[in-house]
C-alpha cells in the first residue's frame, strides 16, 4: 500500500510538471503520513541529507568552474586543448571524456566531476559550435567513470556495508581495468557520435600558435597539477580540494589574468549559489524519498524474489543487475550500496561470484543510476550547469547509457577484467 | 502506533548485520516477541540505512523511530550527564565499566535521557579505544606531539587529543581510509573490531594500546513509542534489553578476538602502553568538560568504585 | 507580495545566499591552511560548513520559487492547450505553497524541539542549524502566491 503511494505520487507530481524536489518531497510526505511516520521527519531529513561534509563539492566545483570561465582561465585551457585535439571529429568531446575520467578518478565523485568538468567544458563547447545536450551528455556519463578507477570513497563505503572484510586495497585494484574499459567505449561512442551529428572539427594551428597556447594556458593547467597533487600528496581532501580550486581560480582570475575582479567574483558567487541549491535542494529530497524507501524494505522484497527464481549464477547476475539499475532509478548511490550490499552479497556469493568482482559491478551499476531520470544526482547537476533540460538531455542520450550497459555487460560476465590485476598481488 | 503494521516496532543501527550490537538488539527483538506472545515485533534498520547517529537520534526523539542503538557521543551533546561516562581514562578496566553501568550510576544516567524523550533501556560495552597512525608506534605522550590524529566531531575528543599534544582533525568516518592512505591525517582512534572492519589496519600499521576510552553504547526507546505500551509490555521491553546485555558481551568480546587475529595476521605492530602519564595529561580536559556539580558526584562516585569491581 | 517586492526579495536572498557560499568558502580554506601550514586544526569548521550549507541551499531554493530555476520535467506540459498549461502551472504553485506551509511549520516544530541540543565543537543551539528552514518555507509560501497572482493578471489582460 505505502509503495504505491510512493511511487504513485512520485510520478503523478513529475509528470504533471511539478519541480523534482518538489515532487520528491510530496511522494515521501505523502507516504510518511500514510503509514502514521510524523512530517518533521521528511523535514528532518531533507536538512540531514544536505548536512554532509562530501557534498560540499557540488556548491565549490560549480563555483570554482564558473570563476574559471568568467576569468578566461577555461578558454585558454580548451585553446590549448583545440588545437591539441581539435582536428579530430568530436575532438573536445574526448577532451571532456579524458578530463572527467583523470577528475572522476583523483575525486572519487561522479558529482564533483560533473559539477567541475560540466561547468567548464560545457559552455566552451557550446561557443565551438557544439550542441550543449551532446556536451552534456558527454560529460555526465564520463563523470562516473571515475567511480571505478580508484581512489573511490563509494568502494570503502562497499567495503564496510560487506561487513564479510573485502580488502579496499583490492577493490581500488579491481576497479582500474573495467574503469578504463568503460572510459574507453565512452569515448568510441563520443567520436561516433560526434561523426553521425557532423559536430565541428577544428584545424591545427601551427606549432608556434599551439605553443604559444600553451603557455598562457599555464595558471589554468596548473589548476588540475594543484587538485591532483594536493590530493595525491595528502594536502587536503578530495572535497576540500573543491574550495581550494575556488580559492585559486579566484586569485589567478583577479592577479594573473586581471578580468574578474570583484564584481566578477560575486556575480560567480550568485550565479553558482543559484545551480547548487537547485541541485542539493533535489538531493535533500531524495533524502525523505529514500528514507521512506528503505523503511519500506523495497530492496529487501526484490532480494527475495531472486533467490525464489533462479540458482544459476549468470542468471543471478542478470537479474541483480537489472533490480539494481532499477533502484538506482530511483536512489542515490551511497545509501543504496548500504542497503542493497548486504541483501544481493550474499545472494551472489552463494552462486559463486567472488564479492570483489561483485563490488566492481555494483559500482558500475548504481552508477548508471546516478545519470538516469527520475532521480539522478549527476544528471541533475549536468543539466544544471549545462542549461539542458532534462527531457532533452534524456532524448540524445541513448547512445551513451547503452555504451555503459554494454560496458556493464562485459564486466559483470567477464570476471578477470576485475580479478585479474588483484591476483597480482 | 501502526507505523509499518500493527506491533511491528523499528530499530536502527549505524553497525552492519553481524556486528554483536545489532545482533544483541536482533535477540532483545526475539525476546520481546516471544514474551508478547507475537504481539510486538522487531525489525532492525542496520547499516545506517536511515541516516548517521546523530541524525536517527533526533528522529527517535520526535517518535519517528522506535528504538536506537547509539554511541556516547551524540547523547553528550543532548544530555551532560552522559559526558561522565566518555571520559577518558575513567574506567580503570572493562569490569569497572560494567559494574557503574549495569548499578545505579548507569541508572541515573539512562534515566537523565527520559527529558530528551527518550527512555534509556541499557548499556552495551564498545571495548577500549586506542591510537592507530601509520607512523610509529606511540609509547609516550611525547610519540604524539605533531600527529593530526582524526577524532568524530566531538568536544570531548577534540579536548582529549589536544590535551595529549596533537592536531585533532575532525573528520566524518567515511573520509578517514583514503586521508590515512595519503596522508592527510597520520592517524585516528577506535577499539579493535572498528578498526579492522572499517579496513584501516591496511594503512595505518601501528596501533598503540592506550586504552584511553572504555565509553559504553546506549540502546534507547523513543519516548512517544514507550508512551504508547501497557504498563506490562513497557517492564517486558525493560527485561528484555537488559537481558540481552549478557548475550551482547559474549558476543562483543569474541568479536574483539576474530577482530585482532585479523589484524595482528596482517604484521600491524602492536604495543603495550603505560596509561599513566596519558590520564595525568586529561586533569585540564576533565575539569572543563564537568561543569555541573551532578556530573562530579557522578565523577567521584565512579572513581570510588575503582578495584572493587 | 506584489511583483517588484517579490524580485527585490529573491535578489536579497540569492545575494545573502552567495554570502553562504563565498563564507563556506573561507571557512575550508582556513581549514586546510590550519591543518597543513599552522599544524593546528580549527575544530569549528567543519560544523560550521555543514549549517551554512543548510542556509544558503534553503534560502536559494526559496528564491528560485520565485525565479522559477528548479528543475522540472516538462513532459505533459506541452500536450496541453495555452489555457490548460496556465491552469496546470496555477496548479503547481498551489501544491508548491502547501510545501511552503509545510516547511514553515514542520520546520518551526523541528527548530525548536532541538533547542537545547549543541552543536558539537560550536557551542551553539542545534536550533540554528534548523533557522532558515521554517523562514524559507514562509517566503516559498508568499512567492508561489505572488507567482499565482502574476498568472492570473496575465489571464484578465
Ligand atoms: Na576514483
Ligand atoms: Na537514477
Amino acid at each position: 500500500m505505502e509503495i504505491f503511494v510512493l511511487f504513485g505520487v512520485l510520478f503523478l507530481l513529475l509528470a504533471i510538471g511539478v519541480p523534482v524536489a518538489f515532487a520528491l518531497l510530496g511522494a515521501a510526505l505523502a507516504t510518511f503520513a500514510v503509514a502514521d511516520i510524523p512530517l518533521i521527519v521528511a523535514v528532518q531529513r531533507m536538512a540531514a541529507g544536505i548536512s554532509v561534509f562530501t557534498l560540499m563539492a557540488i556548491p565549490f566545483f560549480i563555483f570554482a568552474g564558473d570563476l574559471m570561465y568568467r576569468s578566461g582561465i577555461a578558454e585558454r585551457l580548451v585553446r590549448v586543448a583545440d588545437a591539441a585535439f581539435g582536428r579530430v571529429r568530436g575532438g573536445l568531446g574526448l577532451v571532456d571524456v579524458g578530463a572527467s575520467m583523470m577528475f572522476g578518478a583523483v575525486s572519487g565523485s561522479a558529482i564533483a566531476s560533473a559539477s567541475a568538468i560540466g561547468s567548464t567544458m560545457v559552455p566552451l563547447m557550446d561557443e565551438k559550435g557544439y550542441d550543449r545536450d551532446y556536451a552534456v551528455n558527454v560529460t555526465v556519463t564520463a563523470a562516473i567513470v571515475g567511480l571505478l578507477i580508484p581512489p573511490s570513497h563509494n568502494m570503502i563505503i562497499y567495503a564496510a556495508a560487506s561487513g564479510i572484510g573485502v580488502s579496499i586495497g583490492d577493490l581500488f585494484l579491481a576497479g582500474i581495468v573495467p574503469g578504463l574499459l568503460t572510459g574507453g567505449m565512452l569515448m568510441v561512442t563520443t567520436w561516433a557520435v560526434a561523426r553521425r551529428r557532423g559536430l565541428p572539427r577544428g584545424h591545427f594551428p601551427g606549432w608556434r600558435a599551439f605553443i604559444r597556447a600553451l603557455v598562457y594556458a599555464i595558471p589554468g593547467l596548473f589548476t588540475g597539477v594543484l587538485i591532483m597533487g594536493g590530493i595525491l600528496s595528502g594536502i587536503f581532501t578530495p572535497t576540500e580540494s573543491s574550495a581550494i580550486a575556488v580559492i585559486y581560480t579566484a586569485l589567478v582570475g583577479t592577479f594573473v589574468y586581471r578580468n574578474l575582479g570583484w564584481s566578477g567574483f560575486w556575480e560567480a558567487a550568485q550565479k553558482s549559489v543559484r545551480t547548487a541549491a537547485m541541485v542539493l535542494f533535489i538531493i535533500a529530497a531524495a533524502t525523505a524519498f529514500g528514507f521512506a524507501l528503505a523503511l519500506l524494505e523495497v530492496p529487501a522484497a526484490l532480494a527475495g524474489l531472486i533467490a525464489a527464481i533462479t540458482q544459476n549464477p549468470i542468471l543471478t547476475l542478470l537479474i541483480i543487475n537489472l533490480m539494481l539499475l532499477a533502484l538506482g532509478t530511483f536512489m542515490d548511490m551511497a545509501p543504496l550500496i548500504v542497503i542493497t550490499t548486504p541483501i544481493f552479497l550474499p545472494v551472489a556469493m552463494a552462486t559463486g561470484i567472488d564479492p570483489v568482482h561483485f563490488g566492481i559491478i555494483l559500482m558500475l551499476n548504481l552508477g548508471i543510476g546516478l545519470v538516469t531520470p527520475p532521480v539522478g544526482s549527476v544528471l541533475f547537476v549536468g543539466s544544471a550547469v549545462g542549461g539542458v533540460p532534462i527531457e532533452k538531455m534524456v532524448a540524445t542520450i541513448w547512445p551513451f547509457y547503452l555504451t555503459l550497459i554494454a560496458a556493464l555487460v562485459l564486466v559483470s560476465f567477464v570476471p578477470s577484467l576485475s580479478l585479474w590485476l588483484p591476483s597480482l598481488w | 502506533s501502526s507505523r509499518l503494521g500493527d506491533g511491528l516496532l523499528t530499530s536502527v543501527d549505524t553497525h552492519v548485520n553481524g556486528y554483536p550490537t545489532v545482533e544483541a538488539v536482533r535477540r532483545f527483538g526475539e525476546l520481546l516477541s516471544e514474551r508478547t506472545g507475537g504481539r510486538l515485533a522487531l525489525r532492525i534498520y542496520a547499516g545506517g540505512q536511515l541516516g548517521n547517529e546523530r541524525d536517527t537520534l533526533e528522529i527517535t526523539t520526535f517518535g519517528g523511530l522506535d528504538f536506537n542503538r547509539v554511541n556516547l557521543a551524540p547523547l553528550n551533546s543532548i544530555e551532560p550527564l552522559t559526558i561522565v561516562a566518555a571520559l577518558p581514562f575513567i574506567f580503570e578496566t572493562t569490569e569497572h565499566m560494567r559494574a557503574v553501568v549495569d548499578g545505579e550510576i548507569g541508572e541515573e544516567i539512562l534515566a537523565s535521557l527520559e527529558r530528551h524523550g527518550l527512555i534509556g533501556l541499557c548499556f552495551y560495552d564498545s571495548g577500549a579505544r586506542s591510537f592507530y597512525n601509520t607512523r610509529g608506534p606511540i609509547t609516550r605522550p611525547e610519540d604524539m606531539r605533531g600527529l593530526k590524529l582524526r577524532v568524530p566531531g566531538s568536544d570531548l575528543y577534540i579536548d582529549m587529543v589536544r590535551s595529549l599534544g596533537a592536531d585533532a582533525v575532525p573528520m566524518p568516518l567515511d573520509e578517514v581510509y583514503q586521508s590515512l592512505a595519503q596522508g592527510v591525517i597520520d592517524g585516528a582512534e577506535n577499539n579493535w573490531p572498528s578498526f579492522e572492519s572499517g579496513r584501516h589496519f591496511e594503512v595505518a600499521r601501528y596501533y598503540s594500546l592506550t586504552r584511553h576510552l572504555l565509553a559504553p553504547e546506549v540502546f534507547v526507546m523513543s519516548k512517544a513509542s514507550w508512551d504508547d505500551l501497557s504498563a506490562a509490555d513497557r517492564e517486558i521491553v525493560r527485561q528484555s534489553a537488559k537481558d540481552s546485555v549478557p548475550y551482547m558481551r559474549s558476543l562483543w568480546d569474541a568479536q574483539v578476538e576474530k577482530s585482532r587475529e585479523i589484524v595482528l595476521a596482517s604484521g600491524v605492530e602492536v604495543n603495550e602502553v603505560d596509561p599513566a602519564p596519558f590520564a595525568e595529561a586529561m586533569t585540564g580536559m576533565w575539569d572543563a568538560s564537568l561543569t555541573l556539580p551532578r556530573q562530579r558526584e557522578l565523577v567521584e562516585r565512579i572513581m570510588a568504585m575503582r578495584g572493587t569491581a | 507580495m506584489k511583483q517588484p517586492m517579490s524580485e527585490r526579495a529573491a535578489d536579497w536572498l540569492v545575494k545573502i545566499a552567495a554570502g553562504g557560499l563565498v563564507a563556506m568558502t573561507a571557512v575550508i580554506g582556513w581549514q586546510v591552511f590550519g591543518r597543513f601550514v599552522l599544524d593546528s586544526s580549527p575544530s569549528w569548521s567543519e560544523q560550521t560548513a555543514l549549517v551554512l550549507m543548510i542556509w544558503y541551499v534553503f534560502l536559494a531554493a526559496a528564491a528560485g520559487v520565485w525565479e522559477r530555476f528548479h528543475i522540472r520535467i516538462e513532459l505533459l506540459e506541452r500536450r496541453f492547450s495555452r489555457h490548460g498549461t496556465r491552469r496546470l502551472r496555477i496548479g503547481i504553485h498551489v501544491l508548491i505553497a502547501v510545501f511552503g506551509l509545510i516547511f514553515a511549520i514542520y520546520g518551526a516544530m523541528l527548530a525548536w524541539e532541538v533547542r537545547i541540543h549543541v552543536i558539537p565543537s560550536l557551542g551553539i543551539s542545534r536550533l540554528f542549524a534548523y533557522l532558515p528552514i521554517p523562514f524559507a518555507g514562509l517566503l516559498m509560501t508568499l512567492f508561489s502566491i505572488a507567482r499565482i497572482r502574476v498568472r492570473l493578471a496575465e489571464e484578465h489582460s
